[in-house]
């Protein structure tokens, strides 16, 4: 193995979770367990897992709002290549995320609210909203150097 | 999330332990905010908080904007580490509180 990478072999875990916020301690768990398969510091670790919990947040208050899920699933990726790139994809059958229109508040008006995003974009390297393939909806993909 | 609150004087002390989400929030908040609309000092105590996400960080903004709008204040104590980086950050860490 590479000294440089972070893992001896090609990681790629996914796992579905019915949309709704009692799923968030699963998402961290699941999480957790995948990151402890990588050789990063435990700081960086707890980064991820909130990046992750952010964006699977996101899909419960934002791409289900006002929806009645009847137990829709999302599906977490996390994938770790050879070159040490993380991406972790989010896939919901929600109501459709325009990338475009997804903004953090300014950090400096201080008010609840609108900091989900914002630590999601300080943690990670880049954040791309695509269409999904059938049966998704939305396709969030996040990515990381590591 | 599990919790507990202590009284002296004018004081709360609520000591909150576990993982803050979206999930417990409401909890939380039903919690802290009658204490500080009761115009108390409310001291919470996150030494056992292992993880806090943007909801708990919500909660502790609007937990402090109130107390600063009844006259009152909410002061942080005991900051786990990991709680501590959240709220540094969101840039909060000249705007609450901290002890």
């Amino acid at each position: 193995m590479n000294e440089t990478n972070k893992s001896e072999n090609k990681i790629s875990e996914k796992r579905e979770f019915i949309v709704n916020s009692a799923s968030l301690k699963e998402v961290r768990s699941f999480s957790r367990e995948v990151f402890e398969k990588i050789k990063i510091d435990q700081d960086l670790k707890d980064e991820l897992v909130l990046a992750i919990a952010e964006a699977a947040q996101n899909i419960v208050k934002h791409a289900y709002k006002d929806i009645e899920t009847n137990n829709d699933k999302m599906e977490i990726k996390i994938s770790l290549g050879k070159n040490d790139e993380l991406e972790i994809g989010f896939f919901d059958k929600g109501k459709p995320v325009d990338g475009a229109k997804v903004r953090h508040r300014n950090i400096d008006d201080v008010k609840p609210g609108g900091l989900g995003t914002f630590f999601i974009q300080q943690i990670m390297d880049a954040v791309v909203f695509r269409e999904g393939e059938k049966p998704w909806i939305n396709h969030l993909i996040l990515t990381k150097q590591l | 999330m599990t919790y507990k609150v202590s009284e002296e004087g004018n004081i709360s002390t609520v000591f909150l332990n576990g993982e803050i989400d979206m999930d417990v929030v409401d909890k939380a908040k039903e919690l802290i905010m009658p204490l500080i609309e009761a115009k108390k000092e409310v001291h919470i105590n996150l030494k056992d908080v292992q993880y806090m996400d943007s909801s708990g960080i919500s909660v502790l903004i609007e937990s402090h904007q109130k107390a600063l709008e009844v006259g009152t204040k909410v002061i942080l104590k005991e900051i786990s580490k990991s709680v501590l980086k959240v709220i540094m950050m969101a840039k909060l860490e000249q705007i609450l509180n901290l002890d």
